[in-house]
């Protein structure tokens, strides 16, 4: 199991308990812990795919959170591809997360509950279960290398 | 100063709010929204999206995809500036927190 996979489990089994517990620092920590999860997804995929092992922890560490949050339209925007709505569903997700993310690790001010907790983790799920079926398409490699921070041609 | 043209457009979203809280309801009892920054500087619109208990309990993710995918048909968010987010609450947490933006 890799990290991505890992922080995934480890955002559901907080989630149990902070809203057993009803403690808001958990409920902070499953909302960082399920963005993390699909950070590292996106970059796990990207890295495992560079041809030498002992260098891909070092390229994963390039990875930016700003320029990660690369958008993507598609090109009939009121009638996407299944595909490209599967890729819309992904970003748009994935920046829903960060946003809670910065919030819960930031915002003193949020008054958290048990719907953004659950909420944070069935997002980063459907991210999980979304990317693994496009991943391997043009699209999405090529929306990988954006988040990445390479240009579009 | 730069300001988002969804700013100008507040008719145009609150009638898609109307639009989206009729077609989903009962499941979802209120919209309410914002527009401002976001925590890098992006401009932004934040929706707060007001469940039944049994809907934010049940059915969370069904819904809360019906919701994003409502008003993303009907308002083109890129070409208003912003950056659609999306929160959600039961009625009873809302009941407990009494929050007025969420009101």
């Amino acid at each position: 199991m890799g990290l991505a996979d890992e922080l995934l489990s480890d955002a559901r089994y907080l989630a149990d308990q902070a809203i057993a517990d009803q403690r808001r620092s958990h409920m902070r920590r499953v909302i960082s812990t399920a963005y993390y999860a699909v950070f590292h997804l996106f970059v796990e995929d990207f890295v495992e795919h560079w041809e030498f092992p002992d260098q891909r922890a070092r390229l994963g560490r390039m990875f930016n959170h700003g320029p990660m949050r690369a958008s993507f339209t598609a090109k009939d925007k009121k009638n996407p591809t299944q595909l490209e709505k599967e890729l819309i569903e992904v970003t748009t997700s994935f920046e829903q997360l960060q946003k809670d993310r910065e919030r819960a690790d930031y915002d003193s001010g949020w008054s958290l509950v048990e719907t953004d907790v659950r909420n944070s983790v069935t997002l980063a799920e459907e991210v999980f279960e979304k990317w693994r079926r496009i991943e391997g398409e043009d699209l999405a490699r090529h929306h990988l290398l954006s988040m990445f921070g390479a240009k579009r041609e | 100063m730069y300001v988002p043209s969804a700013v100008t457009k507040q008719s145009e979203i609150q009638a898609a709010i109307n639009h989206v809280e009729k077609s989903l309801a009962p499941d979802v009892v209120r919209i309410r929204y914002e527009i401002g920054e976001d925590w890098s500087g992006q401009w932004a619109i934040f929706f707060r999206v007001v469940l039944t208990d049994d809907a934010a309990r049940h059915r969370l993710r069904e819904v809360a995809t019906k919701v994003v995918w409502g008003l993303a048909q009907q308002l083109d968010f890129p070409g208003m500036g912003v950056f659609p987010y999306h929160n959600f609450r039961s009625t009873s947490e809302q009941a407990m927190l009494q929050e007025p933006a969420w009101a």
